[in-house]
Protein backbone atom coordinates (compact mmCIF):
# COMPACT_ATOMS: atom_id res chain seq x y z
CA UNK A 1 0.00 0.00 0.00
CA UNK A 2 1.49 3.71 -0.88
CA UNK A 3 2.24 6.07 1.91
CA UNK A 4 -0.77 7.82 1.69
CA UNK A 5 -2.99 5.33 2.50
CA UNK A 6 -1.64 5.39 5.52
CA UNK A 7 -1.60 8.46 6.64
CA UNK A 8 -5.30 9.19 5.62
CA UNK A 9 -5.90 6.70 8.13
CA UNK A 10 -3.63 8.32 10.51
CA UNK A 11 -5.67 11.84 9.55
CA UNK A 12 -8.61 9.90 9.94
CA UNK A 13 -8.13 8.48 13.54
CA UNK A 14 -6.58 11.74 14.70
CA UNK A 15 -9.88 13.51 13.44
CA UNK A 16 -12.30 11.30 15.34
CA UNK A 17 -10.22 11.91 18.39
CA UNK A 18 -10.31 16.13 18.34
CA UNK A 19 -14.45 15.34 17.76
CA UNK A 20 -14.56 13.07 21.18
CA UNK A 21 -11.92 15.79 23.05
CA UNK A 22 -14.27 18.72 21.59
CA UNK A 23 -17.85 16.96 22.03
CA UNK A 24 -17.46 14.90 25.13
CA UNK A 25 -18.15 16.21 29.16
CA UNK A 26 -16.66 13.23 30.87
CA UNK A 27 -12.72 13.70 31.42
CA UNK A 28 -11.58 10.19 31.24
CA UNK A 29 -13.25 10.37 27.06
CA UNK A 30 -11.81 13.26 26.60
CA UNK A 31 -8.15 11.85 27.82
CA UNK A 32 -8.98 8.45 26.09
CA UNK A 33 -9.62 10.81 22.59
CA UNK A 34 -6.12 12.06 23.06
CA UNK A 35 -4.98 8.43 23.59
CA UNK A 36 -6.20 8.13 20.34
CA UNK A 37 -4.42 11.00 18.53
CA UNK A 38 -1.06 10.11 19.81
CA UNK A 39 -1.79 6.85 18.72
CA UNK A 40 -2.78 8.17 15.23
CA UNK A 41 0.53 10.63 15.02
CA UNK A 42 1.85 6.70 16.18
CA UNK A 43 1.07 5.09 12.95
CA UNK A 44 2.04 7.80 10.72
CA UNK A 45 5.63 7.91 12.06
CA UNK A 46 5.94 3.64 11.81
CA UNK A 47 4.46 4.31 8.21
CA UNK A 48 7.24 7.05 7.19
CA UNK A 49 9.61 4.57 9.13
CA UNK A 50 8.91 2.26 6.83
CA UNK A 51 8.77 4.45 3.35
CA UNK A 52 11.82 6.55 4.36
CA UNK A 53 13.73 3.12 5.18
CA UNK A 54 14.88 4.25 8.54
CA UNK A 55 14.09 3.18 11.97
CA UNK A 56 14.20 6.56 13.65
CA UNK A 57 10.20 6.95 12.96
CA UNK A 58 10.23 3.64 15.69
CA UNK A 59 11.76 5.45 17.96
CA UNK A 60 10.33 8.48 18.04
CA UNK A 61 7.11 6.14 18.73
CA UNK A 62 8.66 4.63 21.75
CA UNK A 63 9.48 7.76 22.97
CA UNK A 64 5.77 9.02 22.20
CA UNK A 65 4.77 5.52 23.83
CA UNK A 66 6.62 6.59 27.41
CA UNK A 67 5.46 10.43 27.44
CA UNK A 68 2.30 9.21 27.16
CA UNK A 69 2.28 6.26 29.60
CA UNK A 70 3.83 9.67 31.98
CA UNK A 71 1.41 12.38 31.15
CA UNK A 72 -1.54 9.42 31.46
CA UNK A 73 -0.04 8.67 35.15
CA UNK A 74 -0.13 12.50 35.89
CA UNK A 75 -3.71 13.29 34.24
CA UNK A 76 -5.62 10.51 35.81
CA UNK A 77 -4.15 11.51 39.47
CA UNK A 78 -5.50 14.93 38.76
CA UNK A 79 -8.92 13.85 37.57
CA UNK A 80 -9.09 11.10 40.76
CA UNK A 81 -8.20 14.36 43.03
CA UNK A 82 -10.77 16.77 41.24
CA UNK A 83 -13.25 13.49 41.86
CA UNK A 84 -12.55 14.00 45.87
CA UNK A 85 -12.70 17.39 45.97
CA UNK A 86 -15.86 17.79 43.64
CA UNK A 87 -17.40 14.49 43.63
CA UNK A 88 -18.47 15.19 39.93
CA UNK A 89 -15.99 14.79 36.94
CA UNK A 90 -18.43 16.99 34.42
CA UNK A 91 -16.05 19.34 32.91
CA UNK A 92 -18.62 22.15 32.28
CA UNK A 93 -18.76 22.25 36.07
CA UNK A 94 -15.14 23.02 35.98
CA UNK A 95 -15.07 26.43 35.73
CA UNK A 96 -13.45 27.79 38.87
CA UNK A 97 -10.24 28.13 39.17
CA UNK A 98 -9.73 27.15 43.24
CA UNK A 99 -11.77 24.99 44.80
CA UNK B 1 -1.72 -15.77 2.08
CA UNK B 2 -3.55 -12.65 2.70
CA UNK B 3 -3.13 -10.13 0.00
CA UNK B 4 -1.53 -6.92 1.94
CA UNK B 5 -4.23 -4.59 0.13
CA UNK B 6 -7.15 -6.84 1.84
CA UNK B 7 -5.42 -6.73 5.08
CA UNK B 8 -4.99 -3.27 5.12
CA UNK B 9 -8.59 -2.20 4.39
CA UNK B 10 -9.92 -4.64 6.65
CA UNK B 11 -7.45 -3.35 9.35
CA UNK B 12 -8.41 0.01 8.77
CA UNK B 13 -12.23 -0.05 8.54
CA UNK B 14 -11.80 -1.68 11.97
CA UNK B 15 -9.84 0.42 13.82
CA UNK B 16 -11.87 4.01 12.47
CA UNK B 17 -15.40 1.75 13.66
CA UNK B 18 -13.31 1.22 17.05
CA UNK B 19 -11.97 4.60 17.18
CA UNK B 20 -15.90 5.93 16.20
CA UNK B 21 -16.98 4.01 18.98
CA UNK B 22 -14.65 5.17 21.18
CA UNK B 23 -16.10 8.97 21.34
CA UNK B 24 -19.50 7.39 20.99
CA UNK B 25 -20.77 5.22 23.29
CA UNK B 26 -22.30 6.57 26.82
CA UNK B 27 -20.46 4.28 29.20
CA UNK B 28 -17.35 4.64 29.65
CA UNK B 29 -16.22 1.87 30.32
CA UNK B 30 -17.31 0.47 27.00
CA UNK B 31 -15.42 3.42 25.72
CA UNK B 32 -11.91 1.95 27.51
CA UNK B 33 -12.59 -1.29 25.55
CA UNK B 34 -12.94 0.24 22.15
CA UNK B 35 -9.90 1.90 22.44
CA UNK B 36 -8.49 -1.06 23.75
CA UNK B 37 -9.49 -2.51 20.58
CA UNK B 38 -8.27 0.21 17.97
CA UNK B 39 -4.96 -0.15 19.98
CA UNK B 40 -4.48 -3.79 19.18
CA UNK B 41 -5.55 -2.96 15.57
CA UNK B 42 -3.10 -0.35 15.40
CA UNK B 43 -0.54 -3.07 16.65
CA UNK B 44 -1.75 -4.84 13.65
CA UNK B 45 -1.09 -1.92 11.10
CA UNK B 46 2.94 -1.91 12.98
CA UNK B 47 3.42 -5.73 12.05
CA UNK B 48 1.80 -4.68 8.47
CA UNK B 49 4.75 -1.95 8.50
CA UNK B 50 7.20 -4.06 9.61
CA UNK B 51 7.74 -2.42 13.51
CA UNK B 52 7.77 -5.58 15.32
CA UNK B 53 8.91 -4.18 18.83
CA UNK B 54 7.11 -1.66 18.27
CA UNK B 55 3.79 -3.61 17.82
CA UNK B 56 4.64 -5.82 21.13
CA UNK B 57 5.79 -2.69 22.89
CA UNK B 58 2.02 -1.33 22.04
CA UNK B 59 0.15 -4.09 23.10
CA UNK B 60 2.18 -4.95 26.22
CA UNK B 61 2.69 -0.96 27.66
CA UNK B 62 -0.60 0.90 25.95
CA UNK B 63 -3.24 -1.88 26.06
CA UNK B 64 -1.99 -3.93 28.24
CA UNK B 65 -0.24 -1.10 31.23
CA UNK B 66 -1.64 2.48 30.36
CA UNK B 67 -5.38 1.12 29.37
CA UNK B 68 -5.26 -1.06 32.50
CA UNK B 69 -4.80 2.10 34.06
CA UNK B 70 -7.89 3.63 32.99
CA UNK B 71 -10.07 1.34 33.37
CA UNK B 72 -8.83 1.54 37.25
CA UNK B 73 -9.89 4.84 36.83
CA UNK B 74 -13.05 4.74 34.81
CA UNK B 75 -14.54 2.05 37.15
CA UNK B 76 -13.30 3.66 40.32
CA UNK B 77 -15.45 7.51 39.14
CA UNK B 78 -18.14 5.19 37.93
CA UNK B 79 -21.58 7.92 37.71
CA UNK B 80 -23.96 6.75 40.19
CA UNK B 81 -27.18 8.15 37.58
CA UNK B 82 -26.08 7.47 33.79
CA UNK B 83 -24.85 11.04 32.95
CA UNK B 84 -27.18 13.00 30.59
CA UNK B 85 -24.84 14.85 27.94
CA UNK B 86 -27.12 17.79 27.40
CA UNK B 87 -25.19 20.06 24.78
CA UNK B 88 -25.31 23.77 25.38
CA UNK B 89 -26.65 24.44 21.24
CA UNK B 90 -28.35 21.64 19.82
CA UNK B 91 -26.72 21.61 16.82
CA UNK B 92 -23.17 21.14 17.99
CA UNK B 93 -22.68 17.33 17.49
CA UNK B 94 -24.03 17.81 13.62
CA UNK B 95 -21.42 21.14 13.04
CA UNK B 96 -18.86 19.05 15.05
CA UNK B 97 -19.15 15.95 12.59
CA UNK B 98 -19.10 18.23 9.53
CA UNK B 99 -16.09 20.34 10.83
CA UNK B 100 -14.38 16.56 10.99
CA UNK B 101 -15.26 15.74 7.74
CA UNK B 102 -13.83 19.10 6.57
CA UNK B 103 -10.89 18.36 8.58
CA UNK B 104 -10.35 15.14 6.60
CA UNK B 105 -11.40 16.32 3.61
CA UNK B 106 -8.36 19.28 3.55
CA UNK B 107 -5.91 16.96 5.18
CA UNK B 108 -6.38 14.04 2.76
CA UNK B 109 -5.92 16.36 -0.28
CA UNK B 110 -2.47 17.80 1.60
CA UNK B 111 -1.49 14.02 1.75
CA UNK B 112 -2.63 13.29 -2.04
CA UNK B 113 -0.78 16.14 -3.29
CA UNK B 114 2.38 15.75 -1.53
CA UNK B 115 5.21 14.65 -4.47
CA UNK B 116 5.60 11.01 -3.90
CA UNK B 117 9.25 10.83 -4.13
CA UNK B 118 11.49 9.54 -0.96
CA UNK B 119 14.79 11.25 0.45
CA UNK B 120 16.15 7.66 1.92
CA UNK B 121 18.05 8.96 5.06
CA UNK B 122 20.34 6.14 5.18
CA UNK B 123 20.94 4.79 2.14
CA UNK B 124 23.03 1.70 0.97
CA UNK B 125 24.32 -0.58 4.25
CA UNK B 126 22.79 1.62 6.91
CA UNK B 127 19.33 1.72 5.39
CA UNK B 128 16.35 -0.02 7.57
CA UNK B 129 15.58 -3.31 5.54
CA UNK B 130 19.53 -4.16 5.36
CA UNK B 131 20.12 -4.38 8.51
CA UNK B 132 16.91 -5.68 9.41
CA UNK B 133 17.73 -8.59 6.76
CA UNK B 134 21.32 -9.09 7.87
CA UNK B 135 21.09 -8.56 11.65
CA UNK B 136 16.80 -8.46 12.62
CA UNK B 137 13.71 -6.59 13.48
CA UNK B 138 15.44 -6.00 17.48
CA UNK B 139 18.88 -5.36 16.77
CA UNK B 140 17.76 -2.85 14.33
CA UNK B 141 16.01 -0.96 16.51
CA UNK B 142 18.30 -1.27 19.39
CA UNK B 143 21.24 -0.21 17.06
CA UNK B 144 18.92 3.10 16.20
CA UNK B 145 18.09 3.72 19.59
CA UNK B 146 21.09 3.10 21.33
CA UNK B 147 23.59 4.85 18.69
CA UNK B 148 21.91 7.81 17.33
CA UNK B 149 19.18 8.34 20.40
CA UNK B 150 21.10 7.52 23.45
CA UNK B 151 20.31 11.00 25.20
CA UNK B 152 16.53 10.90 24.83
CA UNK B 153 16.49 7.08 25.37
CA UNK B 154 18.12 8.65 29.59
CA UNK B 155 15.97 11.30 29.74
CA UNK B 156 12.84 9.35 29.44
CA UNK B 157 13.73 7.51 32.90
CA UNK B 158 13.84 11.45 34.51
CA UNK B 159 10.55 11.90 32.61
CA UNK B 160 9.14 9.16 34.03
CA UNK B 161 10.61 9.45 37.77
CA UNK B 162 8.67 13.59 37.64
CA UNK B 163 5.04 11.74 36.32
CA UNK B 164 5.95 9.53 39.03
CA UNK B 165 5.86 12.38 41.68
CA UNK B 166 3.15 14.27 40.41
CA UNK B 167 0.91 11.36 40.84
CA UNK B 168 2.24 10.89 44.91
CA UNK B 169 1.83 14.93 44.82
CA UNK B 170 -1.97 14.58 43.49
CA UNK B 171 -2.90 11.33 45.35
CA UNK B 172 -2.32 12.70 48.65
CA UNK B 173 -5.10 13.00 51.36
CA UNK B 174 -5.58 17.00 51.48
Amino acid sequence: MPLSAYLVVSAILFTIGIVGVLTRKNPLIIFMSIELMLNAVNLSFVAFSKFLDTADGQIFVFLILTVAAAEVVVGLALIVSIFRTRRSIDVDEMNMLRG
Amino acid sequence: MIPEQILFFVLAVASIASAIGVITFKNAVYSALSLILTLLFLAMFYLLLGAMFIAVVQILIYAGAIMVLFLFVVTMLAPESPVEERDRLAWQRIAAGLLAVVLVGSLSYLIFSGNNQAILLNPGANSLHHIVQTQGDIQAFGLALFHGFLFPFEITSLLIIVAILGALVFGRRA
